[in-house]
């Protein structure tokens, strides 16, 4: 599913963020991913959602080298991953029903069918009478569930999402994660970034843990992944 | 299509509200240019209508005190040589009458004075796609009366024809120019939209879009405000050529262009919103897609 091959990243000519990263995440896999500010989860997920190119090294996505993929191919590659901004990234103008619709409209799947599908889910995540409400109207835990609405709604083969549960309270943050565990038994890899670390040992996922500083302890990760691969917690 | 969801909210800048008004100017001129094209082509016609297959010759007065027999002779042996030419079909003099009307507008109503000098002239028609040569036939009134001078209409609307043709390709210059203004507009306002709405377009890549659908709403806004351009600089040129057309009817001069379209000429300019429109947002697509080509 996602494949990492000794990556390394950093932004223009500053200290690398991410040294010679080496893991593998099986498809249907539950991650979350802990580590303290700046240690490099953003720039890990932003590698994996395709927005930055690595500086060196080779990652794989649903079995394709990224870097042999054309605009076109990123774009319906794209469309396979579900993604939860930390800044949430919302658009203003549009209502909390067109936010959470934009994936399916992207991808030419909007319907009046799926519209009543994108009500039902927001109000899932309890924002059913701020469907037509735009995002600068609505708190910063109202945003983020329309973010995280947005990331789901076209049942993506991938979710990542960054720290998805910080403007939440933990009963609301608690119903969001076993949300994203449905979509987990329903076959969707999901990648979670938190520094949240009470939380997420309320469940038995493994953890990718990133020191930060300008290298990550690869073999670390590489622990992570056997530990994810052989069961333990 | 034009009702269709904006993602990219393009109607609240500001291009949106001045691109139409510079598409209508643009849009305005070319109209205008093209009409005045098409006034020339007309008065060109008109002269045609009214010169073709047609010749003057000018008899001058001989000087000296007893000519007024000379005068009717030198008449008399034009009219002989020119009835006896293959390629001229009837040759007649000009009579007082006419010629006192044709020389109204410069001498007004008082008539042409007796002891005025003026030429006898003779209205040669001629025999259509078989006309004289004129300076043989020239050669041959001089001999016969010396002095005559023969007027070939042909030859000097051929050069008018020069002058208006060159008239209407500087008026296609024009069109062509500001259309290629109108197209840098386009561009412009579609770079400044893509800078303006940088973030939602990479969320819009962020969730899967491609080019396309970015430039799918880039082309939309474009074909709208094409398309109120267009409508409103050719409202604005239909007036002006209507209001044109009538003065220029009452100046009843032979010099001043005819400005009226005909039903045909209308139409092409009814086709001009559509087109700008088409163009404004072909042009729109091409921008956004070799825009965002280069980011990858």
């Amino acid at each position: 599913m996602v494949r990492f091959e000794d990556v390394s990243f950093r932004y223009g000519t500053s200290a690398n963020v991410l040294s010679s990263l080496t893991f593998h995440l099986e498809p249907g896999s539950f991650h979350f991913m802990l580590g303290a500010s700046g240690a490099g989860k953003s720039s890990l997920l932003q590698l994996m959602y395709l927005w930055q190119k690595p500086t060196e090294g080779r990652i794989s996505l649903f079995g394709r080298d990224v870097a042999e993929l054309s605009r076109d191919e990123k774009a319906l590659m794209r469309r396979r991953i579900g993604v939860v901004f930390q800044d949430f990234r919302l658009l203003d103008h549009l209502s909390a029903l067109d936010n959470v619709a934009l994936p399916l409209r992207v991808a030419g799947r909007r319907s009046a069918a799926l519209d009543e599908h994108v009500a039902e889910l927001l109000t899932w995540v309890g924002l059913g009478d701020h469907i037509e409400a735009k995002p600068p109207t609505l708190s910063g835990g109202q945003q983020q569930r329309i973010a995280i609405a947005r990331a789901v709604i076209a049942r993506p083969s991938l979710l990542l999402a960054d720290e998805p549960t910080g403007n939440v309270d933990d009963r609301l943050a608690l119903r969001l994660l076993y949300l994203f565990e449905e979509l987990n038994k329903m076959g969707t890899t999901v990648v979670i970034a938190t520094h949240n670390e009470h939380l997420i040992q309320r469940f038995s996922h493994p953890v990718i843990r990133l020191a930060g500083g300008d290298t990550i302890p690869a073999p670390e990760l590489r622990r992570e992944a056997e530990r994810q691969h052989f069961g333990e917690a | 299509m034009l009702l269709a969801h904006r993602d990219v909210p393009l109607d609240k800048d500001p291009s949106a509200r001045f691109l139409p008004w510079l598409i209508a100017f643009m849009v305005y001129l070319a109209a205008l240019a093209l009409a005045g094209a098409i006034a020339v082509s007309n008065l060109t016609e008109r002269w045609d209508r009214g010169l073709s297959d047609q010749m003057t010759v000018q008899v001058p007065p001989p000087r000296g005190e007893e000519n007024a027999m000379l005068q009717s002779e030198r008449v008399a042996a034009a009219l002989e040589t020119l009835r006896g030419e293959r390629g001229v079909r009837t040759a007649e003099v000009v009579d007082d009458a006419e010629m006192a009307a044709l020389l109204e507008p410069w001498l007004g109503e008082a008539g042409i004075r007796e002891d005025l000098p003026l030429p006898a002239l003779i209205a040669v028609e001629v025999v259509p796609g078989n006309p004289p040569d004129s300076e043989r036939l020239e050669g041959m009134l001089q001999a016969a009366a010396p002095g005559v001078v023969v007027e070939d209409h042909q030859r000097t609307l051929g050069r008018f024809l020069a002058v208006t043709q060159s008239l209407q390709l500087l008026a296609l210059l024009v069109v062509g120019l500001v259309a290629g203004a109108a197209v840098l507009s386009v561009v412009f306002v579609t770079r400044t939209g893509l800078a303006v709405h940088r973030q939602v377009i990479e969320l819009l890549h962020l969730i899967g879009a491609r080019d396309n659908y970015i430039a799918g709403q880039f082309q939309r806004q474009a074909l709208k405000l094409g398309l109120a351009g267009g409508l409103i600089g050719v409202g604005l040129a239909g007036g002006t050529i209507l209001v044109l057309g009538q003065v220029f009817a009452t100046s009843e001069s032979v010099v001043v262009p005819e400005l009226a379209l005909s039903l045909r000429q209308w139409l092409l300019l009814v086709l001009v919103p559509p087109a700008t429109a088409l163009v404004a947002m072909a042009t729109a697509r091409w921008t956004v897609l070799r825009t965002l080509a280069r980011l990858s």
